[in-house]
C-alpha cells in the first residue's frame, strides 16, 4: 500500500479503465455482481472515512442509505435525475449536519446506541408519514437505467470516495483525525477544534453514504421502508471496513470484496442461516483481527509481534 | 510593561466542593514560576482553567492583552499557550515525529509541508531525540516520552508553556536532564508556569513561587522565602512541623 504516488495513479486509472468496460463483455447477472459489490466498496470506505480514525463505530450508515433511495423515489417523476442526486445529497448532508451536531458530543458505546436508535427511528418515521400523511406504503423507481449504468454511476462514486479518503488522509485533516482517534483532550490542546472536525468528517460520509443509496434506488423498482432502511446494511458496511482495516485507504475496499462475494453465495445457498453466519463471521473477524486484515499482513511480514 | 499571564479572582466550583477560591497572580515574560502545594489544593484545576479545558465559575484570565477566560482548549492554545499533562500522554498511532507535527500544523503558528518537517527535527532534537522521529511512541522509553511530549509542547512555538508534574516519576538522573532541558528554555526567554512536588526542581528552576493550599494562594514571592514560612511548610508537613 505504499506505492509510490507516480505508480499507483495509472494503475488505479487502468484498474478504474477496466472495470468499466466489464459491462460490454460479461453477463449481465455478473454486473449485477459488481454493481452491489461496488456499492458496498463505496460505503464502506465512506464509512471509515470517518469511523476509522475517530474510532467512533456509526450504525446509521442504513439511515443515510435509505433517505438516498427514498429521496429519489420521491422525487424521480418530479425533478430530472441530476437534480434528483443533488436534493439527496443536500438531504443527506443536513440530516448528518442536525445529528452530528446533537450526537458527536457522545462517546464509545453511546454513541453506537445512538446511531442505531437513529436508523430505526428514520425508517419508522419515514413509514409513519408514508401512511399518515402521504397514503402511500411503497413507491415506484422509473428511471431508464439499466444495471449497467447504475454501475458506471457507482463507480465513479467510489473513484471520487477513494480519491477523498486519499487526499485527506495525506493532509492536516487526517493527521487530526488520528489524533482525535487517539486522545480527544491532546489534540484540542494541540489546537485541533475536535467538535469542528468530527462534525465535518460525518459530513463528508454520510453524504456520499446517500448517494450510494441515491443511486442504487432505480435497482429495485419497486422502494418501501423495510427495503430500504434494513440494519443490515449497516452491520456489513461495519464488518467489510473492519476486515480490511478502516484506518488504511484500501483496508475497506479489500474488506468489502470477498466479503460481498461470501455474503452473495451464503444468501442464496443458505438462505435460512444467512444472519447466523453473519454473526459468527463479526464475531470471529472483531476477535482474530480487530486492526483488519492489512494489519494482519504486515505483522506477519514483520515476524508476528513483539 | 504588560504581564505574560494575568489571573485574577478565579474561582472555580465542584458541586458543593469549592476547589479553587479567589485566585490571582501574574507572571511577567520569561519567568519560571513554580505552583505549589499539597495534593488536592487546587493546582491543576488552576493549569486546567488557564488551558482551557475547565470552565471558570468565576474571573479572568488575561493572555498578555488577550482575555482567554471563556476560551476552548483549541483556541486557547492558538493564542499561545502550550502544556503536558500529569501523567504522559502520548498518541499511540501516531509516530514520535507525528506527535510533534500535529502542535505544528494546528498550534500558535501553522506549519505544514517541508518546512514543518524540518521543525519537528529540530524540535525532536532540542529534547534530546534527535533522528527518531520516524519511531513508534510505545517504543520509547517513560522519559523519552516525556521529552516527546515537550517537544510536542515547544512545536506550537507558544508564548506560555504549562508543565503539570512534568519532572515526576524520573530517577535520579533523569530528572537532572529535565531540569537542564527547562533551564534551557529559561535562558531562551520563555514563560513557564509548572506545578512541581519536587524541592529540589523548584528550587533550581523557580525564581518565585505560589502555594496554594485547600483552593486558596497562602503564600507568593521569591522560592527561598515562600519555602521557608511556617504557613507552607504546615500547609505541607502538618501542624508539627511548622
Amino acid at each position: 500500500m505504499t506505492m509510490k504516488p507516480s505508480i499507483a495513479f495509472p494503475v488505479a486509472a487502468a484498474v478504474l479503465a477496466v472495470l468499466a468496460a466489464a459491462p460490454l463483455f460479461i453477463p449481465d447477472y455478473w454486473t449485477g455482481v459488481l454493481l452491489g459489490m461496488t456499492g458496498y466498496v463505496t460505503l464502506a470506505t465512506a464509512w471509515a472515512l470517518f469511523s476509522g480514525p475517530t474510532r467512533y463505530v456509526s450504525l446509521a450508515t442504513v439511515a443515510f442509505f435509505g433517505v438516498g433511495a427514498y429521496v429519489v423515489a420521491v422525487l424521480n417523476e418530479a425533478l430530472p435525475y441530476p437534480l434528483v442526486l443533488l436534493s439527496a445529497a443536500g438531504i443527506g448532508m443536513i440530516l448528518a449536519l442536525a445529528v452530528g451536531l446533537s450526537t458527536l458530543r457522545l462517546a464509545g458505546v453511546y454513541f453506537v446506541i445512538f446511531t442505531f436508535g437513529l436508523a430505526e427511528l428514520v425508517r419508522q418515521t419515514v413509514s409513519w408519514w408514508e401512511v399518515n400523511i402521504t397514503y402511500t406504503m411503497g413507491r415506484y423507481v422509473f428511471l431508464p437505467f439499466e444495471g449497467r449504468h447504475i454501475y458506471w454511476q457507482l463507480l465513479a462514486l467510489a473513484a471520487v470516495t477513494l480519491l477523498i479518503s486519499w487526499a485527506i488522509g495525506r493532509s492536516r485533516l487526517g493527521l487530526a483525525l488520528k489524533a482525535i482517534g487517539d486522545d480527544e483532550v491532546v489534540a484540542a490542546h494541540a489546537g485541533i477544534d475536535v467538535t469542528r472536525v468530527k462534525l465535518l468528517l460525518f459530513v463528508i460520509s454520510a453524504t456520499l453514504i446517500t448517494l450510494v443509496g441515491a443511486i442504487q434506488a432505480p435497482r429495485w423498482t419497486y422502494i418501501e421502508p423495510s427495503i430500504v432502511f434494513n440494519p443490515t446494511v449497516s452491520f456489513m458496511t461495519l464488518i467489510m471496513a473492519l476486515l480490511g482495516g478502516p484506518m488504511r485507504l484500501w483496508g475497506p475496499a479489500l474488506g468489502a470484496i470477498p466479503l460481498f462475494l461470501l455474503f452473495e453465495w451464503l444468501s442464496v445457498s443458505f438462505p435460512d442461516h444467512f444472519s447466523i453466519i453473519l454473526g459468527l463471521l463479526f464475531i470471529l473477524i472483531v476477535f482474530v483481527m480487530p486492526q483488519g486484515v492489512l494489519a494482519k499482513i504486515d505483522d506477519i511480514r514483520k515476524g508476528g509481534r513483539a | 510593561m504588560s504581564e505574560a499571564l494575568q489571573i485574577s479572582n478565579l474561582h472555580k466550583r465542584f458541586g458543593g466542593l469549592i476547589a479553587v477560591r479567589d485566585v490571582s497572580f501574574s507572571l511577567a515574560p520569561g519567568e519560571v514560576v513554580g505552583l505549589l502545594g499539597p495534593n488536592g489544593s487546587g493546582k491543576t484545576t488552576v493549569m486546567n482553567m488557564i488551558s482551557g479545558a475547565l470552565p471558570c465559575d468565576g474571573g479572568t484570565i488575561r493572555l498578555g492583552q488577550t482575555d482567554i477566560t471563556k476560551m476552548k482548549p483549541h483556541r486557547v492554545a492558538k493564542q499561545g499557550v502550550a502544556r503536558t499533562f500529569q501523567l504522559v500522554r502520548p498518541l499511540p498511532t501516531l509516530t514520535v515525529g507525528e506527535n510533534v507535527l500535529l502542535s505544528l500544523a494546528f498550534g500558535h503558528r501553522r506549519h505544514w509541508g517541508r518546512e514543518a518537517r524540518e521543525l519537528v527535527e529540530e524540535k525532536l532534537a532540542f529534547v534530546g531525540l534527535a533522528g527518531r522521529g520516524d519511531e513508534q511512541v510505545s517504543n520509547l522509553t517513560y522519559i523519552d516520552q516525556k521529552r516527546m511530549e515537550m517537544a510536542r509542547a515547544l512545536a506550537s512555538e507558544p508564548e506560555l508553556l504549562l508543565l503539570d508534574e512534568w519532572l515526576a516519576g524520573l530517577n535520579p538522573s533523569e530528572l537532572k536532564i529535565g531540569i537542564d532541558l527547562v533551564q534551557h528554555l529559561q535562558g531562551q526567554g520563555m514563560t513557564v508556569l509548572l506545578v512541581e512536588h519536587i524541592m529540589e526542581a523548584v528550587r533550581a528552576l523557580c525564581s518565585r513561587c505560589i502555594v496554594m493550599s485547600a483552593g486558596e494562594v497562602i503564600a507568593e514571592g521569591p522560592s527561598a522565602e515562600v519555602l521557608a514560612q511556617p504557613a507552607v511548610i504546615k500547609a505541607y508537613l502538618g501542624d508539627d512541623h511548622a
